[in-house]
């Protein structure tokens, strides 16, 4: 139940409790919450506060509440705000309100919520980095139209990315397409983890095209390694 | 900078009282998994530097034989940080292994998008340890959120039996050892143990230069009680890494009253939501460092932080804010203080934020040394020369692992 | 079999359980650590009590004269107990002061009356800086002022303009292991900031808190009377950390009630400390295997019906080596401890006979 319904009231109650279920059936779902003194020592703490209509206070309140409605306004509208930094693990009861919205994203990830595909619009290339390579950013994403508040300097470093890569004396370092150099029985391996977890799924239920993309680069890798019992 | 008035605050810290932690000490626990069967302890090596963490509790940090587990964005954007960590170590004549064996920790990606879970993250972190385990060296993380990471991923594992079996069955598909190091030690905390050796070796007079300090929420804020705390450096009430190599270094090191806060990073605000983070990064830390400290220089020892900070200046500049502070990590602070090459080692040129008034005031002659950066460019682009090595930079010859 | 009740602790709740216990008519041993009577309120020197702002050391005066210099009353100052053996009914502690001498008394039945100690806030898990800060102080710092009758910054000597409290340090706090509420934080705090407002009647006085806990005579006498009367500033939300900010202290929370991120420069910031169990609660409750509660406070496993019988036949507790006590709670349970302890000498007695 909830005090005041008023957004999302086209959404069945049913589906909003299957999604809370599904938080609280995350095994650190328990060692995330207790209740809440309502003290606010998270907020003070808290970066995204100061920036965005944005509470970790009211995300543990609510999900100390059990209010399933408000719990679902949150996942849809708050949580993508959150900077993940942890300040908020400071709360005198326990409460960890940044990992509780590890939890909440995991869940809008894997019901593939609009608020998951809005929030990963324009980070696929990033999803395809670190899953495909094994290191999340690499020296030629470097680009100025990515990076246009940065300067000119973006252009600098590369208009020279190859010339000053070859002059990084560790030997591992002198990559450009990934931050270093990563063994291909390691990528392999990674790949593997990525199958034997779920996470391939995930990916399937906020974004196809980056599914379909990464599925064809792992396929014929993972079978010439011999991990075809996935 | 205020001072802290010792006669009243020191009168304090002699009533204090022992008393028990709060927390359970998580590596007993792993030890007791270990007996169990279930995984190896990777023990620390020796020789090793015992330093205190939050609540009074003892860490080992070892010296040599360390497996650098790199970060993505300081090998990718900010490469003259990790060169730095290498640099020393060569320095100190220590013998290390830079692994190909190595993928990300995959958090900042984690922490972005959650298009991962708890079983592949700490997979992802098992596979990394046993890595480490078969080429016989101790990890060392570079980054402060794969570091903040790892233990939450130790805390669920040793909290969970379910996810440790399930991780367990993945690493012994992929042929690997299931091994869990006895500590998870961030380099800041070997440089925190080793500042003295660097004090020994200093070739600059930092005494003019001031410096603030930006402490990583994902190395004190995860986990909190693995962190490092020293009475003599803030009363012990705050993490000690970074301000105390800086003092140890001769430099100041000024207060300011953001100092708690994050960077404004936010993991995936850096890269799709960067006005949340430019706003944060100029108007709640450098803005305010200036204000009240106008330092020389920011120092930080995380990969986010040094990012975030530096890059958010430009439009900070554009817009009139009171900006202009460089950054580094207290790594490449520490290799400049013993000589090393600013543009070769410590790779300024990769930083946004204008140094070279600061590398003046350290006394470094950025003129020529980045004449001599540009003599080795280009003999780089005339095919004279494919790499510059560690011959090149004055650094000792060292038995490596793979970097060898 | 002995006759005599030994209380462990001079604080009022051992002067008040030996008090009572003589003017029952039975034999007393008292032992102090220290070489007063007093306990925690004179050692830390408290200035007035809640709720009429009486003299504390009037009060305890009072407390000591109903137990020097009676016949019932044996007094060990500077004495602690080191062993003890044996049953309700008969036990024989050994005592010893400074010097070294021990002294074995037989008793029959043991009163235990050692204590709290207050929360170091060097050791919080909020970033307030008692270790960093001069003018970041505790209510025991903030009374031995008041009890001077001043109430300034301790880094300049200067009248403070703006004066915070800050609740529940080291009190309802899961990250340092004492979840509990330590009951008189409440009451004190407010009682202090009327005294700042007299002192000082320019400065601003705030209290940051999660819950007033003011039940009784502190409604009455002293929480309506700081808001109405005193214009204390009661705002709901705890801070979250205390930086220093030129020589001024910056406080930063949020302001629950206006749903406000609040950041306010102060001269003085008073931490509310709560209680722990003293050192001396501790150690007597190991030497006779007394059971503590996870917080170490020795355990009173028949609450509420009964508030002072421990775990162990024969021992009883008094006032807050039992946790968490106003001075109310104190004195009562002084009075029942006392009677029970009679209570069961004389039927030993009768058993015996």
């Amino acid at each position: 139940m909830t005090l005041a319904p008023n957004s999302y009231t086209e959404i069945p109650y049913e589906e909003k409790k299957r999604l809370f279920d599904e938080m609280r059936a995350d095994p650190r779902y328990q060692d995330h919450l207790y209740g809440c003194y309502e003290c606010g020592i998270c907020v003070a703490a808290c970066p995204s506060a100061r920036f965005y209509d944005f509470s970790p206070r009211k995300i543990a309140q609510a999900l100390a509440r059990q209010d399933v409605e408000l719990i679902y306004e949150q996942l849809n509208d708050d949580i993508w705000n959150c900077s993940q930094c942890f300040s908020c693990t400071r709360c005198p009861r326990g409460n960890n309100p940044g990992g509780l919205i590890t939890v909440m994203r995991e869940v809008a990830v894997n019901n593939g919520l609009g608020s998951a595909r809005d929030a990963l619009e324009g980070y696929g290339r990033v999803v395809y980095k670190i899953m495909g390579t094994g290191t999340q950013v690499s020296p030629d994403m470097l680009q100025p139209n990515a990076f246009p508040d940065w300067g000119p300097h973006v252009k600098e470093i590369s208009d020279h990315l190859d010339v000053w890569r070859r002059a990084l004396p560790p030997e591992t370092l002198h990559t450009t397409t990934t931050a270093w150099q990563v063994d291909d029985r390691t990528i392999t391996e990674l790949y593997f983890i990525w199958h034997a977890t779920g996470v391939m799924e995930m990916i399937e239920e906020v974004d196809e095209g980056l599914y379909e993309i990464l599925n064809d680069v792992m396929e014929d890798v993972l079978e010439d390694a011999g991990f075809d019992d996935l | 900078m205020s001072k802290i008035p010792l006669p009243i605050v020191q009168e304090r810290r002699e009533r204090q009282r022992p008393a028990t932690p709060p927390t359970e000490d998580i590596r007993e626990k792993v030890f007791e998994i270990e007996d169990a069967g279930e995984w190896t302890v990777h023990r620390v090596p020796e020789p090793y530097t015992e330093v205190t963490t939050k609540y009074g509790r003892t860490k080992k940090i070892p010296h040599q034989g360390l497996w650098h587990h790199k970060s993505c964005g300081q090998c990718g954007h900010i490469p003259g940080y990790s060169t730095a960590i290498f640099w020393l170590m060569r320095k100190l004549g220590f013998e290390y292994d830079d692994p190909k064996d190595q993928t990300s920790c995959t958090a900042w990606n984690y922490y972005a998008s959650a298009t991962s879970n708890s079983a592949a993250q700490a997979a992802v972190a098992m596979r990394n340890f046993g890595a480490a385990y078969e080429s016989e060296h101790f990890p060392l993380i570079h980054c402060g959120t794969s570091y903040g990471h790892y233990k939450d991923v130790r805390e669920e594992l040793v909290a969970h039996p379910h996810l440790r079996a399930k991780v367990r069955s993945i690493l012994d598909k992929l042929g690997r050892p299931f091994v869990m190091p006895e500590e998870i030690v961030h380099y800041s905390e070997w440089v925190y143990a080793m500042r003295h050796e660097f004090a020994a070796r200093q070739v600059l007079d930092l005494s003019e230069i001031t410096a603030t300090v930006h402490p990583a929420c994902h190395y004190h804020k995860l986990v909190v009680e693995d962190a490092i705390y020293d009475p003599d450096i803030y009363g012990g009430q705050r993490t000690a890494v970074v301000t105390a190599v800086a003092q140890a270094l001769g430099a100041e090191v000024a207060d300011y009253s953001t100092w708690f806060d994050c960077c404004g990073f936010g993991f995936r605000h850096i890269l799709v939501q960067r006005d949340f983070t430019r706003s944060f990064a100029t108007q709640r830390k450098i803005e305010v460092m200036v204000d009240e400290a106008n330092p020389d220089v920011v120092l930080t020892h995380d990969t986010g932080c040094v990012t975030t900070l530096d890059q958010s200046q430009f439009s900070g500049k554009a817009h009139g804010r009171k900006v202009g502070v460089p950054v580094m990590s207290e790594a490449q602070f520490a290799a400049l203080a013993m000589g090393a090459h600013p543009y070769k080692v410590c790779q300024l040129h990769w930083h946004n934020t204008e140094n070279r008034p600061l590398l003046e005031k350290m006394g470094i002659d950025w003129k020529e040394r980045w004449r001599e950066f540009e003599d080795e460019l280009k003999q780089l682009e005339s095919g004279e020369k494919e790499y510059v090595t560690w011959d090149d930079v004055d650094a000792e010859p060292v038995a490596t692992g793979s970097d060898s | 079999m002995s006759d005599a009740v030994l209380v462990i602790g001079g604080g009022p709740a051992g002067m008040e359980a030996a008090r009572s216990v003589a003017d029952l008519g039975s034999r007393v041993v008292m032992v102090e650590k220290r070489d007063r009577l007093g306990g925690t309120p004179d050692e830390a020197g408290y200035a007035a009590l809640t709720p009429s702002f009486e003299s504390a050391e009037e009060a305890l005066d009072r407390m000591r004269a109903g137990v020097v210099d009676r016949p019932e009353v044996t007094l060990h100052l500077g004495s602690t107990v080191v062993e003890a053996s044996g049953e309700a009914g008969s036990f024989s502690v050994t005592l010893q002061n400074a010097k070294g001498e021990r002294v074995t008394e037989e008793v029959g039945a043991v009163i235990l009356a050692t204590g709290f100690q207050h929360f170091d806030p060097g050791r919080e898990t909020q970033m307030y800086g008692y270790y960093e800060h001069e003018d970041v102080i505790t209510l025991v710092d903030a009374e031995k002022m008041l009890k001077a009758h001043e109430f300034v910054r301790p880094s300049t000597g200067e009248k403070p303009r703006n004066v915070a409290f800050i609740q529940c340090v080291g009190s309802r706090d899961r990250r340092i292991g004492n979840e509990y509420c330590s009951k008189v934080c409440c009451g004190i705090s407010s009682k202090q900031a009327i005294e700042v407002r007299r002192l000082v009647p320019d400065a601003k006085v705030y209290i940051f808190y999660i819950d007033m806990r003011m039940y009784g005579y502190w409604e009455n006498q002293i929480y309506w009377p700081a808001q109405e009367e005193y214009n204390v500033n009661y705002i709901r939300g705890i801070v979250t950390e205390v930086v220093k900010k030129g020589d001024r202290l910056l406080m930063k929370g949020e302001d629950t009630t206006m749903g406000r991120p609040m950041e306010v420069l102060m001269d003085v910031i008073v931490l509310a400390v709560g209680m722990e169990p003293s050192l001396g609660t501790r150690s007597i409750a190991s030497i006779f295997g007394v059971p503590q509660n996870k917080y170490g406070f020795i355990e009173v496993p028949g609450e509420p019906m009964d508030a002072v019988t421990t775990g162990v036949s024969g021992i009883y507790v008094a006032g807050a080596a039992a946790g968490p006590k106003d001075l109310e709670d104190t004195v009562s349970m002084a009075g029942a401890a006392a009677v029970k302890a009679v209570g069961l000498l004389r039927a030993k007695a009768k058993g015996a006979a």
